[in-house]
């Protein structure tokens, strides 16, 4: 049972049944909290005005937790997430004022991101820094400074239609007048990306690969998986996602501003953990990821909609990191016991 | 394997608690947002907006809410607690925005809902704003600036320690303290930023003690930055030779100006922006005119009158 367990083709369906636990967990957690809102605060929670709110407010994060999770499977972290979305907002709004088309504009972005990214993968891979911790610690600092001197300091605002549609649009789906069922964009695109990343993570070899790579980086090695280029894939892809999401809060704000992310790499940290994912690598799923976005959401919507203090906000996602991590360690002991 | 489910039921009864103990409030024909840039238990600045406006509320009978981000930098927050009060239909709104613009478009929600917006401290670039109730921090900044031309007989070195400059407010201290010191006389040989957070205050006077030993005076856009650099002051012995002013007269800088270590403060009235912001959005919402400019004044502290300030 034990060697079993160690060849590449047992891991993945072990995994696979203790994710779907997860995940049916955090879908009871979301349907609690909606139902408990609900009871709460039934004239506000539950109108589309207010779900279009959750839904644009928890984009941005949403994303951010997405490249989050992939880099945080391979047993990394990337700290620069938040510095690198400021980044790409100041891109995209000095791009547009600089007369670039939208397009181009989104494209700089875009490329801005990944380039940290790579860098990220690069530093670890290349230049052996010893812990990812460490080049993303370096280029949180660095893009944020950039960040900085490129705004000198002050809001660009003002941007185009197209940028403003991302981040602010809505889609019409069908219907008419009162009961025409609208879609933000913003969400949309939070919903493909992650669609895409799980069909990328658990349909094609390189998404197995990297579960792997988390799971025994030695074991990976062994079974002749290229690590470095899968690790420098998924610095890239986190760092690209952050620049998704500053295209999609400089949308929603029609601005960039030069704080802007500044800490938001520990809300993302926040969602991939509270969505189940292990630090230590090799476990978790994008829907869980997404369940643990949507459950930050809520929390911060129903509370902002009793009144609640911030600092009551900051203490309950405290309690939640804890127990979701809690709830992880007995569940992988009473997996243990089973065996 | 059953855990889960106990633990939902556990995070759900301790946020029906948080909410419920909340929900419980009085009731009132016009409720009032007032969102600040900081919470009123992280800074007395605004614990004094919070005061004047809680006092003038319960005056008047109107309904309060207060709600802040967790930190003055943390844009998203705001914007995001204000769309969750318009999705609740909050009467007025009084606002003390965390960037000039960026919150423009949550703005246009409540426009079109007909809520007002009133923006007191710092004022924003919405074209649709009702009233900008404030300080004019460029006339405080000069009035620092002034204090230390007439102390130093309008000849010598200074410096400033600038916070967040991406704040407009800050932005106008600084301005309205350089040109005054420039033009009197006075040599401004650095200026450097230090967030508007006190650690960075002390960390960059220690490292001016050491840079430019010449300075005899120093403008801190505001007091939270002067009392760390007034630590820096302390810790290399030179208390009172060099001549500290900061921004806000906050308690805790009216003492350290009763005990020597900062020579002055420029005081705002934060409990004024409070009061009438609540005074003006319910003036609004009656129909009655409503200045578009609202100026709470400034006024400069020393041991002469600090007294009042340090409690």
């Amino acid at each position: 049972m034990q060697i079993e367990q160690a060849t590449p083709t047992e891991r993945p369906r072990l995994r696979l049944s203790a994710d779907l636990l997860g995940r049916m967990g955090l879908g009871l957690v979301v349907l609690l909290m909606m139902t408990v809102l609900t009871i709460l605060q039934p004239q506000y929670f539950p109108t589309r005005e207010n779900l279009t709110n959750i839904a644009r407010q928890v984009s941005s994060n949403a994303v951010l937790a997405l490249g989050e999770f992939v880099v945080v499977v391979t047993a990394g972290i990337d700290l620069s997430v938040g510095s690198v979305m400021g980044l790409s907002m100041i891109v995209v709004a000095m791009s547009l004022h600089a007369g670039w088309m939208s397009g181009f504009a989104l494209l700089a972005a875009l490329a801005v991101g990944t380039g940290v990214g790579l860098f990220n993968g690069l530093a670890l891979t290349k230049l052996h820094l010893p812990h990812p911790f460490i080049a993303t610690l370096a280029t949180l600092n660095i893009a944020r400074g950039a960040t900085y001197l490129l705004s000198g300091g002050v809001p660009i605002s003002g941007l185009t239609p197209t940028v403003r549609f991302f981040g602010a649009g809505e889609v019409h789906l069908f219907g008419e007048g009162a009961l025409a069922l609208t879609f933000p964009v913003s969400f949309l695109i939070v919903m493909a990306l992650y669609s895409l990343v799980w069909l990328f993570m658990s349909k094609t070899r390189t998404g197995r690969h990297i579960y792997a790579i988390g799971g025994s980086p030695k074991a990976a090695q062994y079974a002749g998986i290229n690590t470095n280029r899968n690790l420098v894939l998924v610095y890239a892809v986190s760092g690209a996602m952050a620049g998704v999401a500053g295209i999609l809060l400089a949308g929603r704000v029609n601005s960039g501003y030069p704080t802007a992310g500044t800490g938001a790499e520990l809300d993302a940290i926040a969602a991939v953990i509270i969505g189940g994912a292990s630090f230590f690598g090799g476990r978790g799923s994008a829907v869980g990821v997404f369940l643990g976005a949507i459950i930050m959401g809520l929390l911060r919507n129903g509370l902002n909609l009793m009144n609640v203090s911030v600092f009551w906000q900051q203490v309950l996602i405290g309690l939640i990191i804890l127990l979701a991590v809690y709830v992880d360690v007995l569940r992988r002991r009473a997996m243990r016991l089973e065996d | 394997m059953l855990r889960r489910p106990a633990s939902v039921v556990m995070i759900a009864l301790a946020l029906s608690a948080v909410l419920a103990a909340q929900a419980l409030g009085g009731a009132g024909q016009f409720t009032i947002l007032l969102s600040m840039k900081g919470p009123g238990s992280g800074n007395p600045f605004w614990a004094a907006v919070e005061r004047g406006a809680r006092e003038t509320a319960k005056a008047l009978g109107v309904k309060l809410v207060v709600l802040a981000p967790p930190a003055e930098t943390d844009v998203q927050a705001q914007i995001s607690h204000i769309e969750d009060q318009i999705a609740k239909r909050v009467n007025a709104i009084v606002v003390a925005p965390t960037d000039v613009s960026a919150l423009n478009t949550t703005f246009d929600k409540a426009r079109a809902r007909k809520i007002p917006v009133l923006f007191v401290d710092t004022d924003g670039t919405w074209a649709y704003k009702l009233t900008f109730i404030g300080t004019d921090n460029k006339v405080g900044g000069a009035l620092g600036g002034k204090f230390l031309c007439d102390s130093l007989g309008r000849k010598g070195d200074v410096a400033i320690i600038t916070g967040v400059m991406t704040t407009q407010s800050i932005r106008a201290r600084v301005e309205g303290a350089r040109e005054t010191m420039t033009k009197c006389g006075l040599k401004v040989v650095a200026e450097l930023p230090a967030n508007s957070d006190r650690a960075l205050g002390q960390q960059v006077m220690e490292d001016l003690l050491t840079s430019k030993p010449t300075v005899k005076g120093v403008f801190a856009a505001n007091d939270l930055m002067a009392l760390g650099a007034a630590e820096a002051v302390k810790a290399r012995g030179k208390k009172g030779q060099i001549l500290l002013v900061g921004f806000d007269a906050i308690p805790e800088a009216g003492q350290a100006i009763l005990k020597g270590e900062m020579a002055a403060s420029v005081a705002q009235n934060p409990y004024n922006m409070g009061k009438f912001g609540v005074q003006n959005a319910l003036n609004a919402l009656q129909k009655k005119p409503v200045a578009k400019r609202i100026d709470t004044g400034t006024i400069l502290v020393t041991k002469k009158n600090a007294q009042q300030y340090a409690k």
